[in-house]
């Protein structure tokens, strides 16, 4: 009766292990500044990931009176989140002691954040993700309002609080529906109750679709209800930002796709024009909201939003040829973004964030470690060869190309045009235009200069030579289709 | 391991460039002299190539095809042939010569000639690739460093340049990127059974799928669809009216160097494309289109030549030229000949020489006089010089530097005896027994053409000298060396251009075989 | 069967409506004599001071949260309870796996211990 595979919890066991031990650590020095916890913090997500990669194809997938998987989708998805993770905590660093914003809790957050998005990704009934949502959203909530003295960051911190607690709502009415008409939380009971007919009354599942895609919308910053996503990304500490435009959006598609695809696929002829006319509304919104933007982390904001509206392309092909390629895009998403936010932090001064995209006239000459790999990120985002952004959405439209949506394809190749442009404002700013002012000594820690190497070769190497991780973007389709 | 040769001289660039962002900014001559060794190993090893290319053989040579992304069926597949053999020498040479023509750069040099290196390895790697995803990526890379190049290092409204450029080619590369998705789901590799980037399996029609050949898509039918993608993406970067905007602001911003890759090489990727990618892979469309393709290559030359004309600015001058000129490529190509393509092909050599020494030669009076108005314009911040000539009589003051012009502008407009005369005939001869009236009509190009050239070298050389210019010296030897190479290339194959048309033709008559062995069936076709 | 329902619907109906009624004939019959005392919203004899919209101090919601904390863990102990003879049985997992329980919470409350968080001034 109690034979539990613990293996099953061992990547989720580690990193909430690491929570209680930063959570002791607070408790044995109450007034530190987070030091040692961060440096824990890294050791253990170091751990995670190292298990995570131990794990790689384990069977059975699923266990615990099947309330997880820990399949190869699940553990991919934890390898995104965990990197994102640990790329956050290496830019933290020096970014709280710059701001004098140290912590402990500040890592504690971002663990239990960790923690709840892992659940996401392994959740195989409704429950488990919903409480993962909600662990991970909890945390979020917090950690956007951490600098309590400023009022944008408060502003960020009851904007998603009000709205996060709002799609909570739809999310739990959509399962509440699900439940009625199946009778069953549990994502491979669904799938059973759908494909044999057991359903209830068909309106009845459908509108609990319907629901949880709002929800699920909500969480990716879709298009229309993408309102909370400039704001909060503006407000929130920049390190933040950062994580919350990787990790959580992967964790969220982890679970949208899980639900839809591997669960409702047999209803894909229902949902998928709802997702194609998201994926399109988002691209579009995103890209052309993007386009007016003065300040840096608006700009990304909604660049954010454009790129959720990618990888739901991925989902309305729901092929295997899309599922691995939103995965993977999410995997290069991850680093080029956090080194684009890794940037943005070095570029600011204690005081004078330094936000404004004309503000960062001059960089590329002043530092052109920095400048280069500025540019490096802005290209990748836009989606240009030799980059990890390139090759992911090479692989979405060539996945919806497959499946047969024409159109939407070419919305998407239009919207990434589009994109360039403010991408290249950047880059314009940083090599074409007369700096104004003194040059700013740039002071970046030794961890932060780590982070923004990482995140750069890893956005070359996953342009350059795909081919190992796009190996194991494949291996997690199965869990799936 | 000769087949390797190739590889090292598509990647020999990079290393120089990184060797380069090695070295200290402040040792700029170790810079300068790096670049040059770089593009002059690069240059080594494309003449190697061009000796060693066998031209009785119109199969590819010294190929390379090793998996990269094997789950797409993605390779490294690269090779040359006639075409492309004689675009990577253009490559190298003008590559080669304009390292001595940025030698007076002084902002930034390490940027500047890392960048420079790197864009002849997108170049490079454009004409050899084999492989659309290889080729596509190779593509885009050149982009950046031209953005960059045209964007810091050029004139006041370089920004706006260096934006439009991007922007217009990214379009084109866009309509590129689907219609690559689409040959891709459309071309099976009868060896493994699985789609396949690979151009050569996609030039066989065998390949193609149902879709493919009569398919229908948006209500239209797909072939042709698909052709246009392609051929507006190629189009944009010829550039072929109407989407020739970008060029001559680019031109004006861009440094004399960047000019010159500019139209010298940059310009030839867009009907090289359209050789290797529509007519190729697409051939009966092609035939669809021949009278359209005439008809834009037509525009381009009268087009560009009338706004040739109305310039006053002589680096815009030379960009609509270069619009006229590369109307003759198109037109050259649309008859589907034996001589119009190889005259197509010529002309796109010629056209790399012979503009690259005209940027070349406004480069080297801009740095003396800083402007390069022919005639000042009603705008001009002085009020008192507004419509007065900017030079004249410059002939007698710098007489080296006006013989060179001399040879540059009846090179450029076909005076025989010279290699523009040669190409542009083959291209009139082979586009006259299909389209008539046409070719007749682009004839108009040749007169205009003596016209702009004769009009402007008048005012630049004859009549009184203008005494504003009396402190400009005499073009210098690092000039006289960069310009002095394409000048004996102009005239050499003026006289005896069999090297070169000799290779193209061997390559061609198999394609010009292909095509006319579908020509029977393209007319109804569709 | 929705007939079944029927007499529980009647019932609901009759309920309503004899309250509905009453109210509604005492509104229409009754005496009304207003004076200010009448209308305040404490009828006790006491003046009202102030606005009933006071600032708590936020040490309140604390206090309260964390008395919801730890107060719904208890929910979780009773059928423990209720089981655990049974399952110890089985083996000692099923007593490991509260201690596990209640220490991650004893951690917790040592963490607000340690903050301050039980501090009233």
């Amino acid at each position: 009766m109690f034979e539990i595979d613990w293996n099953i919890l061992l990547p989720s066991l580690v990193v909430a292990g690491l929570v209680l031990v930063v959570l002791c650590v607070d408790i044995i020095r109450p007034d530190n500044k987070g030091g040692v916890s961060g440096y824990l913090s890294l050791l253990g997500v170091g751990v995670a990931i190292w298990v995570s990669l131990s794990l790689w194809g384990r069977s059975p997938t699923h266990g615990l009176g099947g309330m997880l998987f820990l399949d190869n989708y699940a553990l991919f998805f934890n390898l995104i989140i965990l990197a994102g993770t640990g790329l956050t905590i290496f830019v933290s660093t020096g970014f709280l002691e710059r701001e004098e914003g140290g912590r402990s809790e500040y890592y504690l957050l971002i663990l239990a954040a960790t923690l709840g998005m892992m659940l996401m990704a392994a959740g195989a009934d409704l429950i488990v993700i919903f409480l993962g949502i909600e662990l991970m959203s909890i945390a979020l909530y917090i950690l956007v309002g951490f600098f309590r003295r400023r009022t944008d960051s408060n502003e960020g911190s009851m904007k998603y609080l009000l709205l996060g607690a709002f799609a909570t709502g739809f999310l739990l009415y959509g399962i509440a529906l699900v439940y009625g008409s199946t009778g069953t939380t549990n994502l491979r009971e669904i799938e059973l109750a759908v494909a044999q007919g057991r359903v209830y009354t068909h309106p009845m599942l459908l509108g609990g679709v319907a629901l949880l895609i709002v929800g699920f919308a909500f969480k990716v910053s879709a298009v229309p209800f993408h309102m909370w996503a400039p704001d909060v990304y503006q407000g929130a500490p920049t390190a933040i930002t950062g994580f919350m435009s990787a990790g959580p959006k992967a964790a969220a598609f982890a679970a949208f796709f899980r639900v839809m695809v591997a669960s409702l696929g047999d209803l894909s002829g229902d949902w998928s024009g709802a997702i194609w006319m998201l994926a399109a509304l988002t691209m579009t919104v995103g890209n052309l909201g993007a386009l007016s933007q003065r300040n840096i982390k608006r700009m990304l904001a909604y660049s954010s939003v454009a790129h959720a509206g990618y990888v739901l392309v991925a989902l309305v092909a729901a092929n295997e040829r899309g599922i691995a390629g939103g995965v993977f895009y999410l995997l290069a998403y991850a680093f080029m973004n956090i080194g684009a936010f890794a940037v943005i932090v070095a570029l600011g001064r204690k005081g004078d964030e330094n936000l404004e995209i004309s503000g960062y006239a001059g960089v590329g000459f002043r530092h052109p470690g920095i400048g280069l790999a500025m540019t490096l990120f802005m290209v990748s985002l836009a989606g240009l060869p030799p980059t990890a952004g390139f090759f992911g959405k090479f692989q979405i439209f060539s996945a919806a190309v497959e499946a047969g949506y024409i159109w939407l394809t070419v919305i998407g190749v239009l919207n990434s045009l589009v994109s360039v442009y403010f991408y290249l404002g950047v880059v314009v700013s940083m090599y074409m235009r007369q700096p104004v002012g003194q040059a700013h000594a740039v002071s970046m820690t030794p961890f932060a200069r780590v982070a923004l190497l990482t995140a750069s070769l890893g956005t070359l190497y996953i342009g350059l030579a795909p081919t190992s991780l796009l190996q194991m973007a494949r291996q997690t389709v199965s869990a799936l289709l | 391991m000769d087949q390797w040769i190739l590889t090292l001289l598509t990647f020999v660039p990079v290393i120089g460039a990184a060797v380069i962002l090695c070295v200290p900014g402040e040792q700029k001559n170790t810079i300068r002299w790096l670049a040059l060794l770089t593009t002059g190993i690069c240059m080594v090893l494309a003449v190697w190539l061009f000796n060693a290319y066998d031209r009785a053989n119109p199969a590819m040579q010294f190929v390379v095809q090793v998996p990269w992304i094997p789950s797409f069926n993605i390779e490294y597949h690269i090779g040359l042939d006639g075409l492309s053999v004689s675009m990577v020498l253009l490559t190298a040479l003008i590559t080669l010569l304009c390292i001595p023509a940025s030698w007076s750069i002084e902002k930034g040099v390490k940027g500047y000639f890392a960048l420079l290196l790197l864009l002849q390895t997108g170049m490079q790697g454009v004409f050899v690739s084999l492989d659309f995803f290889l080729f596509y990526v190779f593509w885009e890379i050149m982009l950046l460093p031209m953005y960059f190049l045209i964007g810091i290092w050029g004139g006041p409204r370089k920004e706006y340049a260096a934006i439009k450029f991007f922007l217009y080619t990214l379009a084109g590369s866009v309509l590129l990127l689907l219609a690559m998705l689409a040959m891709y789901f459309n071309t099976t590799d009868p060896a493994t059974g699985e789609n396949t980037f690979n151009m050569l399996v996609m030039m066989d029609q065998a390949n193609h799928s149902e879709w493919l050949r009569a398919g229908t898509i948006f209500g239209r039918s797909a072939p042709l669809m698909l052709w246009m993608a392609m051929f507006i993406g190629f189009a944009i970067k010829v550039p072929l009216f109407p989407f020739h905007t970008w060029l001559p602001d680019a031109h004006v911003e861009a440094p004399t160097a960047i000019s010159v890759i500019l139209a010298g090489v940059l310009l030839k990727m867009g009907t090289y494309g359209i050789l290797r990618f529509n007519y190729q892979m697409l051939p009966d469309a092609s035939q669809y289109f021949s009278t359209l393709l005439a008809v834009i290559g037509v525009v381009n030359i009268v087009y560009g030549a009338f706004c040739a004309l109305a310039q006053t600015d002589l680096k815009r001058l030379v960009a609509y030229s270069s619009i006229s000129h590369m109307g003759y490529v198109i037109l050259g190509m649309s008859a589907f000949t034996v001589h119009g393509i190889n005259g197509a092909v010529f002309q796109m050599f010629n056209h790399g020489t012979i503009t690259a020494m005209l940027f070349l030669l406004v480069g080297v009076i801009y740095d003396r006089a800083h402007h390069r108005y022919i005639v000042f314009p009603n705008d001009y911040h002085e009020p008192e010089l507004r419509g007065q000539l900017g030079f004249g009589g410059l002939w007698t003051h710098m007489p080296i530097y006006g013989s060179l012009t001399m040879i540059a502008y009846f090179a450029a407009l076909g005076l025989p005896g010279l290699s523009g005369f040669i190409s542009e005939a083959l291209c009139f001869l082979g586009a006259f027994p299909v389209h008539r009236t046409l070719t007749i009509i682009g004839t108009l190009g040749v007169l205009l053409g003596a016209g702009y050239m004769l009009w402007a070298f008048q005012r630049l050389f004859m009549g009184s000298f203008n005494e504003r210019n009396k402190d400009l010296p005499e073009i210098n030897s690092r000039e006289i060396a960069t310009i002095v190479p394409l000048a004996v290339v102009v005239i050499v194959l003026g006289i005896y251009p069999a090297p070169v048309l000799d290779l193209i033709a061997a390559s061609l008559s198999d394609l010009s075989h292909t095509l006319s062995a579908h020509s029977g069936m393209a007319a109804n076709a569709f | 069967m929705l007939s079944d329902y029927l007499p529980i619907v009647l019932l609901l109906v009759i309920a309503a409506g004899f309250a509905a009624v009453n109210l509604g004939i005492t509104h229409l019959v009754g005496p009304r004599k207003p004076n200010p005392v009448k209308l305040s919203p404490y009828e006790s004899g006491v003046p009202n001071i102030g606005d009933a919209r006071l600032r708590f101090s936020v040490k309140f919601y604390l206090v309260a949260m964390l008395f919801i904390i730890f107060d719904i863990e208890v929910v979780f102990l009773y059928p423990w309870a209720v089981v655990f003879k049974d399952l110890l049985a089985q083996g000692t997992f099923v007593f490991t796996e509260m201690v596990v329980f209640l220490g991650v919470l004893v951690l917790g409350l040592a963490y607000v211990w340690r903050k301050g968080g039980l501090e009233w001034d």
